[in-house]
């Protein structure tokens, strides 16, 4: 597969663009939520679609979204149904990345979730490492 | 160095270095397939993925990988990454190549191997008589048709039955592991589905559903192996499997621990490989 050209520098700079272009393409039609499988995890069920996808561009230009917005993002586990239910996919609208952009929004910018993350992990995967790799294994692929 | 076609860096990522194996028998196959391998992978090719809550330390991270390919592509004509982590994938697809400029293609090794099906269709030459459950997921298939590139290897190995399973969401078990109750769910689903079809095997296509399923091994008379595995197998390569073993009451041996750190085997890797298993009431 052949990667997209760069749009920025760096990525930090290329998701602090892409949010607001995103979230100015979504139309709050909530077919992504309706395709999502991660809902019955989300406590959502028979939630309205729509007022929860308007939560989406809150999310992605920095605003703080309602709760229900904030634990559906919260539940993603990539599985991408999003993305090809999206009615503007053709106009450029990842759905996947918008909401992936939003949780990023929700534990940074306004605050209404927790990250989750094993501060450990780095750790734990080298100590893996060392129990099986070879000296030079470790060496040349690490 | 001009880019060759057959010259590749195998991107493993970070968590599948609890099953060197897994490693080692995706090195082999590349370079059977007729490529020149050279691997990379940990913290120091880290994609980022993990850390969206420190978008700079990501952005960090993600810029220093695609410089280290760059450079690959550029002093050893490696103008190929080839992964095996979907996070890592789909993180260069959509994040990293956007927000660096990345002089290399990305593939992934299910791709690559597919494609060379009819060359390595006849090392498969040892019967695998097993009929075994492809355990999938409905995410990472916006970038790579990942069940069906993997169905397509192992419908090559004499001997071997394939039933598809329940897709589950998510992109792989890890992404499930995080939501309360889902993990358990994909499973329970995994689990009833193969022994409703009478199989005596959960194939897994990625480590972290491997790393969470291995600890139901033998439950039901139904075992757990990696596709990688059962490819060695068909090629007559016995291929050992450490952390199936260390989960299901195993350990490493005195020496790879005094290797790894004591301290650190008791505080990062024997809780995890004592945790319970996915499967509430299960052993
Ligand atoms: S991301 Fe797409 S599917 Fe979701 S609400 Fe916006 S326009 Fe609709």
């Amino acid at each position: 597969m052949k990667l997209p050209p760069a749009r920025c520098e760096t990525t930090e700079a290329y998701l602090a663009e892409a949010g607001p272009h995103l979230a100015s393409l979504c139309t709050a039609c909530g077919a992504c939520f309706d395709a999502c499988p991660m809902v019955r995890y989300s406590g959502l069920a028979g939630a309205d679609a729509k007022a929860v996808a308007m939560g989406l561009r809150q999310l992605a230009v920095g605003e703080t979204a309602n709760p229900d917005t904030v634990a559906w993002v919260g539940v993603c586990a990539k599985s991408g149904l999003c993305r090809s239910a999206c009615p503007e996919q053709s106009a450029g609208l990842d759905a996947m990345l918008l909401i992936r952009i939003a949780r990023q929004r929700a534990i940074n910018d306004t605050r209404q979730l927790k990250p989750k993350y094993d501060q450990m992990a780095f750790p734990r995967v080298k100590t893996f490492a060392r129990l099986q790799l070879t000296d030079e294994e470790l060496a040349e692929w690490l | 160095m001009a880019v060759g076609p057959d010259r590749i860096t195998f991107w493993f990522g970070c968590n599948v270095l609890r099953h060197a194996e897994l490693i080692r028998l995706s090195i082999m196959l590349l370079e059977r397939a007729g490529y020149d391998v050279s691997a990379a992978g940990g913290p120091a090719y880290c994609c980022g993925t993990a850390h969206d809550h420190q978008p700079k330390a990501a952005s960090t991270m993600s810029g220093r990988t695609v410089s280290r390919f760059n450079e690959a592509a550029a002093s050893e004509g490696r103008g190929t990454v080839v992964t095996w982590c979907p996070s890592c994938h789909m993180h260069m697809a959509d994040i990293m190549s956007p927000g660096s400029t990345a002089k290399f293609d990305v593939a992934h090794v299910t791709e690559m191997l597919a494609d060379s099906a009819d060359r390595l269709a006849p090392l498969l030459t040892v019967p695998v008589k097993r009929r075994i459950l492809l355990h999938r997921h409905l995410g990472f298939r916006t970038h790579v048709p990942v069940n069906d590139r993997v169905r397509a290897l192992l419908s090559r190995i004499p001997g071997l039955e394939i039933v598809e399973g329940p897709a589950q969401p998510g992109h792989m078990c890890s992404s499930l592991a995080a939501v309360p109750g889902a993990l358990a769910v994909a499973a329970g689903e995994t689990w009833d589905a193969a022994v409703a079809n009478q199989c005596d095997t959960v194939c897994t296509i990625f480590h972290t559903c491997h790393r969470e399923l291995v600890a139901l091994e033998g439950r039901q008379n139904v075992h757990v192996r990696n596709w990688v595995h059962l490819i060695a197998e068909a090629m007559g390569i016995g291929a050992s499997d450490e952390y199936r073993g260390w989960r299901n009451g195993g350990a490493p041996d005195v020496a790879a621990i005094e290797k790894a750190g004591e301290r650190n085997y008791n505080t990062l890797i024997e809780p995890e490989l004592r945790k319970p298993s996915p499967l509430p009431g299960s052993a």
